[in-house]
């Protein structure tokens, strides 16, 4: 049987092309080229060689619009022994093709081509062509003549010119001699022989039918000749009376011969023009061809020879005929048949050929799956042949096979349907699959069918000795099926991709990548001290609006800028090394080592650092690749380049997406990173990349230690931050920003170090101080023993994540840095260093409670009252420079007109396994601030002796409130206040109590602000107690009596001269007084001594009351209220009615008499007569009927003189 | 004699296949289906032939292949059917009468909730059901 047969290939004339002498493959090929563009000569065209040297034969010759055909054979073919049978079978020229520079000497050129044209008896016209002939051989060429053609050295298309020339000479030599053979064989006649005629010798009865036989073969093959001389009309007339003759005789198969041959003139006489009817035809006398065949069949000789390879070869020559979509069930029948008959072949390249023919055929007829099953068998039938050659074809062959089994490498797709830019825009349609891998994906469950052909090509391959190929198919194989592959055979693929690979050159890249499994595990963002922003030039702000603010994700309002950049872009910077986190799954039984790993970007823009991973059997593992962006643009990451199994393969994610997505609808037979343990799908989008100039990058250190910043409670302390810019860009621009929860517990924060150190140089590095105070621990942590385990909880502080964090965003020049690529784009972006400050408080001094102390020393009386003292700032800074540190915690309460202490005393305890010391200061501050000194009395502070409160202790800390000013400064005006409104009722009075509290409270607070309890622990542990809360809950309790004066002052002097009484008639010069303890009037014993008491009304009404006066000689501590007081002596003057107009005072004078030197106190009390609301309420009465009774403070009076 | 009887997904996926021999032949069947989908693929894309015979789900004979003959159904959900069998001379309304059953069969298979549609056929009571049918396949022939 021979390939590639049709109806018309008996109309083709064979041409043995046979290079001769070295012709270089290259060369060869290209001659071969020129030759096959002149396969077929218009018989027009020849008529110039043609030379009618007797009648032709071939009478109906169509000179106009017949043609001669070619078939070149290179290389030549052996004789066939059914030549006689079919005469285009036979090599009917011999063309010998001769490159002249590798053979100089033509003599023996012309000597090689006629030893090879020997093999070639049935050749009738014998040609040498030399290419590109030297001038000596041209000239010697020219002598030689005969057979031996020269083409001079010319352009291509002369030297096709040439070519033709000669073919055409060619073609009219053999016409010619066609017709020579054809005139010798009508008069003489042949012997035609088939190797199916018998050996026997006749006997006389068939003597007769021999002759008649011959004629028939005789005729038959004029027949023959005419239709290869291009006479389908001549053809027919010899073919009929063939048939007639061979039907007469029985010889069927020439029979069959012939009615063959009538078919192909009847096609060549149609030019190829086909209808229905013709049609009709062709099938019906090819169906007659078959029968006659299959009818010539003797069982004699079938073991020997048989005519079904003929019967098959008319088959497929119908079939090839009919070939057509609309005929497909014809032609599958045919085919079919075809098929059937293989088995009764006795050649195996017979069968080899046929079905490679009914595999194109099928192919042909777009039946792919059936072309396939055929291609499979074909392989079968190489791989039977055991040698290198056979293997070679039958893996091409499979090859075939793969697209229709949807195995095929991702070389063959790649060529066509996926273009390297669909893989670069592979993240645009992210989720949605491809149409084309759906169907695969379907496709793909075949897997018995897939298995098998893959092993298959992966046995020829490794016959055929191509490592890659091999790899290829292990790699495919075990990548798609190694759910369905035992683990021994695991390990046989494995062995089989590194033995392929040890014969491959290192490096070598495969298209169908092995394994490991690799999908994209997440982009990690920036860290925080890398964040990039974007920058708004035209703000002094530019990084606002750039981040997202607040606790929301999402906000409707950033949603329409936000589509096509903020999440799914992400931005590197060049020369800055990035990460990607990919997950590798080997769900093999075998240890996989993936020599090497790294990211594969085909803008190339970007380096990658290769990285090396050992997985082992069924498992799956999270890696880091990372890389440099080498360069401004975009950058895509289609996938992974892995080297493993000797053999660098790329391995999409994409594909393994697809996969995934196949798994999850149960398409493909498993997910290989479930089946490794891994977590579920996870669907990782690939944000848009781009590549940034460099920018800056600041590096920060906390000073101090990176690690938490562990203070008390109120502790304040300084730490540096040392920012360090590690970029090559310098910093230009930074605004330093807090946030977070605590933010307040950051004191200062040196804005004008980092401002001042501007441009920021790489390489160069500044330090900003910040001081720190540290925030109360909240309401929510009371246990007391929280102090204690503060260290266990420590973690869970960074977890609430109440540090307040430091955010710098900076960027560098606002132009961009020369690169002419990037002008056009914005600015270059900013960015944004976080440092969170991880602080942990601790707790610290626990605070118990507040009280306010006030005590009372008791005035001396003096010739005067006491000297007054002016309480603005300057007499309090002379008093300062002046008295002592005890003098000036005591003061004279003007309405009073005794000398008060007052004491804030606090309680607090020590839970913690520390010892701290408190120091209390009060801060001067100068009320009225338009004084020019005013700077530095702020400054101004007062440290009192430290108390020291050991581990677990509590102690008391006493604060003097000396400048308690408050009440003398503002008494009057309240006492106004409240007097002017006292008559006119209650109602209004709460309204002026409320707005009194307010001022009161406005008051409280700017003292409050001013005394500052410090701390200190260890040597360098220090903070400031936050108690103004407790303070000012201390004071408002008391505040009626701290502020409120009351209703009547009293007052004693002695009186040495009755006419000079003290100037007390301005209120106002009483109102600013202080009586100066430094008047001391020396009171004799055994004397009288006149003095006088001065009551002073505070309110604005007229007071009636009873005034009485006590002196006592008291050797107890209090000397006025306590009961327990002992009392030596004392005498009271009582019953002295007396009235007060509003806001006035009067003298009352009287005398004593001491008997015994000593200390005395003079104490006036009234009883108030009538007393009105404002009064009651000021003495806190509980009933109206109660008598109100107001006492003064004591006097202290010193009788000197000898008892 | 069905040998083989499978249930192939509207693209071509294949959904359930089995084969009643005792022979080591599955491969050979296997092929015997692919090759199969070409025909029927032919017959669907065909629509000239399948002009009178629109609604009609049975596609009758395939085509005959060495000792076998193929037969094929389609739903109008694009599902073929493919029946294998090694008997020459089968009465076309026994093929229907099995198709039918077949196709019930499938569709409670189907029905299942449980069930993912466009998965391959796992449940072991379709199985059972089908080789029911094919033996009184068998059966029915005879008789």
């Amino acid at each position: 049987m021979e390939p590639d047969v049709s109806i018309e290939t008996s109309s083709v004339i064979r041409i043995a092309v046979l290079p001769i002498g070295t012709v270089p493959p290259g060369l060869l090929r290209e001659y071969q080229t020129m030759l096959l563009r002149q396969q077929t000569i218009p018989q027009s065209a020849i008529s110039s060689f043609y030379t009618e040297h007797q009648k032709s034969p071939f009478a109906h010759q169509p000179w106009d619009t017949g043609s001669l055909r070619f078939k070149f054979i290179l290389g030549g073919a052996p004789p066939s022994p059914w030549e006689d049978f079919q005469s285009n079978r036979k090599i009917l020229a011999v063309i010998g093709i001769c490159h002249c520079p590798s053979s100089p000497d033509l003599d023996s050129v012309i000597d090689q081509f006629n030893s090879a044209c020997k093999s070639y008896a049935s050749a009738l016209v014998h040609r040498c062509f030399a290419f590109c002939p030297g001038d000596s051989q041209l000239e010697d060429g020219s002598k030689k003549g005969g057979n031996l053609k020269l083409f001079p050295p010319a352009d291509t298309q002369t030297q096709e010119m040439h070519l033709q020339t000669m073919m055409q000479d060619v073609a009219a030599s053999l016409l010619m001699e066609f017709e020579k053979w054809v005139l010798k064989a009508e008069s003489a006649g042949t012997i035609l022989k088939t190797p199916l005629d018998s050996q026997a010798s006749l006997n006389s009865e068939e003597v007769l039918k021999a002759k008649k036989r011959r004629l028939a073969r005789s005729q038959k093959t004029i027949g023959d000749y005419c239709l290869l001389a291009g006479s389908p009309v001549d053809a027919s007339a010899h073919y009929s009376t063939s048939q007639e003759l061979a039907r007469l005789t029985g010889d069927y198969f020439w029979y069959a011969g012939a009615l063959e041959g009538g078919v192909c003139a009847l096609l060549l006489d149609r030019m190829g023009q086909t209808d229905l009817a013709m049609e009709e035809e062709v099938r019906y006398r090819y169906n007659s061809v078959i029968v006659h065949y299959r009818k010539s069949f003797i069982q004699d000789n079938a073991q020997r020879v048989s005519p079904l390879s003929f019967e098959l070869e008319a088959t497929l020559k119908l079939a090839r005929f009919l070939c057509r979509r609309e005929l497909a069930k014809e032609v599958v029948e045919l085919l079919t048949s075809a098929a059937d008959g293989a088995k009764s072949l006795i050649d195996a390249s017979d069968r080899l050929i046929l079905f490679v023919e009914i595999a194109r055929l099928y192919g042909t007829i777009g039946y792919q799956r059936k072309a396939a099953f055929f291609s499979r068998q074909i392989a079968q039938l190489y791989l039977q042949q055991e040698n290198r050659l056979a293997a070679i074809s039958a893996m091409q062959v499979l090859a075939m096979t793969t697209k229709a089994y949807r195995v095929q490498s991702r070389t063959s797709t790649s060529e066509h349907s996926l273009p390297n830019k669909q893989i670069g825009s592979s993240h645009v349609d992210g989720g949605k699959m491809h149409h084309h891998s759906v169907v695969s994906l379907f496709e793909s469950q075949w897997s018995t069918l897939q298995m098998v052909v893959l092993r298959e090509i992966l046995l020829s391959a490794v016959r055929a000795g191509d490592p890659l190929a091999a790899w290829s198919a292990a790699a495919r194989l075990l990548r798609s099926y190694y759910p369905l592959i035992t683990p021994a055979g695991q390990n046989g693929l494995a062995s089989a991709l590194s033995n392929s690979a040890d014969r491959l050159p290192s490096g070598t890249r495969c298209a169908d990548p092995a394994l490991p499994f690799i999908r994209l595990y997440s982009f990690p963002l920036h860290p925080s001290q890398m964040d990039i922003v974007k920058r708004n030039p035209e703000r002094e702000d530019w990084w606002a609006g750039s981040a997202p603010s607040g606790p929301f994700i999402y906000t409707p309002f950033s949603k329409g800028e936000s589509n096509d950049s903020s999440k799914q872009d992400l931005i590197w910077v060049v020369g800055e090394p990035i990460q990607v986190l990919v997950e590798l799954a080997n769900p093999c039984g075998f240890d996989l080592r993936v020599d090497s790993i790294y990211l594969s970007v085909h803008s190339g823009n970007f380096d990658a650092f290769p990285v090396s991973v050992n997985l082992p059997t069924n498992s799956s593992k999270v890696i880091t690749l990372s890389g440099i962006p080498t360069s401004v643009g975009p950058v895509t990451i289609p996938g992974c380049m892995v080297h493993c199994f000797g053999v660098v393969t790329e391995h999409l994610f994409k594909d393994v997406d697809n996969l995934l997505l196949g798994a999850a609808q149960g398409l493909v037979l498993s997910d290989p990173f479930r089946c490794c343990g891994s977590a579920k799908l996870r669907n990782v989008s690939f944000p848009n990349i781009s590549v940034v100039p460099p920018l800056p990058l600041l590096v920060p250190h906390v000073g101090g230690g990176d690690g938490a910043i562990i203070l008390y409670e109120g502790e304040i302390r300084d730490l540096w931050i040392n920012l360090a810019n590690a970029g090559t860009v310098p910093v230009e621009q930074v605004h330093i920003s807090l946030s977070g929860k605590n933010q307040d517990c950051v004191i200062s924060v040196a804005h004008e170090t980092l401002k001042a150190a501007l441009p920021l140089k790489p390489g160069s590095e500044v330090t900003i101080p910040v001081t720190l105070k540290a925030w109360q621990l909240g309401l929510a942590d009371p246990d007391p023993a929280a102090g204690k385990s503060a260290f266990g909880s420590m973690m869970r502080h960074f977890k609430d994540g109440s540090s307040p964090t430091v955010v710098i965003h900076y960027a560098g020049s606002l132009s961009s840095s020369g690169d002419p690529s990037t002008v056009g784009s914005s600015v270059p972006p900013g960015r944004r260093l976080v440092v969170p400050l991880q602080i942990c408080v601790l707790q610290g001094l626990s605070f118990v409670k507040a009280r306010l102390l006030s005590m009372e020393i008791p005035a001396h009386v003096g010739e005067n009252l006491p000297k007054p003292v002016h309480v603005d700032s300057q007499s309090t800074e002379r008093a300062i420079g002046s008295e002592s540190k005890l003098d000036r915690l005591v003061k004279i309460d003007p309405f009073r007109g005794s000398w008060g202490l007052r004491f804030l005393e606090l309680e607090l305890s020590n839970p913690t396994d520390v010892v701290f010391d408190i120091s209390v200061s009060v801060q001067l501050e100068n009320p009225s601030n338009v004084d020019n000194d005013s700077a530095d009395q702020d400054a101004v502070e007062y440290g009192y002796p430290k108390t020291r409160i050991d581990r677990d202790c509590s102690a008391r800390v006493l604060i003097p409130l000396e400048h308690f000013k408050l009440p003398i400064l503002d008494g009057s005006f309240f006492m106004k206040d409240i007097q002017a409104d006292g008559p006119t009722g209650s109602r209004n009075s709460s309204f002026s109590e409320k707005n009194a509290k307010a001022e009161l409270n406005a008051s409280i607070k700017n003292l409050i602000s001013r005394i500052k309890v410090r701390w200190q622990s260890g040597r360098n542990s220090s903070g400031e107690l936050n108690i103004k809360d407790a303070i000012q809950a201390a004071l408002q309790a008391s505040v009626m009596d701290v502020l409120l004066p009351d209703p009547l002052t009293f007052g004693f002097r002695l009186v040495r001269n009755a006419l000079e009484p003290a100037k007390l008639d301005s209120p106002n010069e009483l109102n600013s007084s202080v009586q100066s303890s430094a008047s001391k009037g020396p009171v004799l014993a055994h004397d009288m001594t006149p003095m006088e008491v001065l009551v002073r009304n505070n309110t604005k009404d007229l007071i009636k009351m009873s005034l009485s006066i006590t002196c006592r000689d008291v050797a107890g501590e209090n000397c006025v209220e306590g009961a327990k007081a002992t009392v030596l002596w004392a005498g009271i003057l009582s019953g002295i009615t007396i009235e007060i107009p509003p806001l006035q005072e009067i003298k009352h004078s009287f005398s004593l008499y001491f008997l015994v030197p000593g200390e005395y106190t003079l104490v006036a009390a009234a009883l108030i007569d009538d007393a009105n609301d404002i009064l009651r309420a000021r003495a806190r009465t509980h009933s109206p009927d109660e008598p109100i009774f107001c006492c003064g403070p004591p006097y202290n009076v010193r009788v000197i003189g000898t008892a | 004699m069905i040998v083989c009887v499978a249930v192939v997904g509207h693209q071509n996926n294949p959904l359930y296949i089995q084969s009643f021999t005792e022979a080591d032949d599955a491969l050979k069947l296997h092929h015997i289906v692919h090759c199969s989908l070409d025909v029927v693929d032919e017959r669907v894309n065909n629509p000239k032939k399948s002009g009178p015979t629109l609604n009609e789900t049975f596609l009758g004979l395939l085509y005959p292949t060495e000792n076998y003959k193929v037969y094929g159904y389609l739903t109008n959900t694009k599902v073929k059917f493919i029946l294998v069998t090694t008997d020459l001379d089968v009465r076309d309304a026994d093929v229907r009468n099995f198709f039918r059953r077949f196709h019930a069969a499938y569709v409670d298979a189907v029905s299942n909730p449980f069930h993912v549609p466009g998965k391959k056929i796992t449940s072991r009571t379709f199985a059972e059901r089908v080789s029911t049918i094919v033996k009184s396949f068998g059966l029915s022939s005879a008789g």
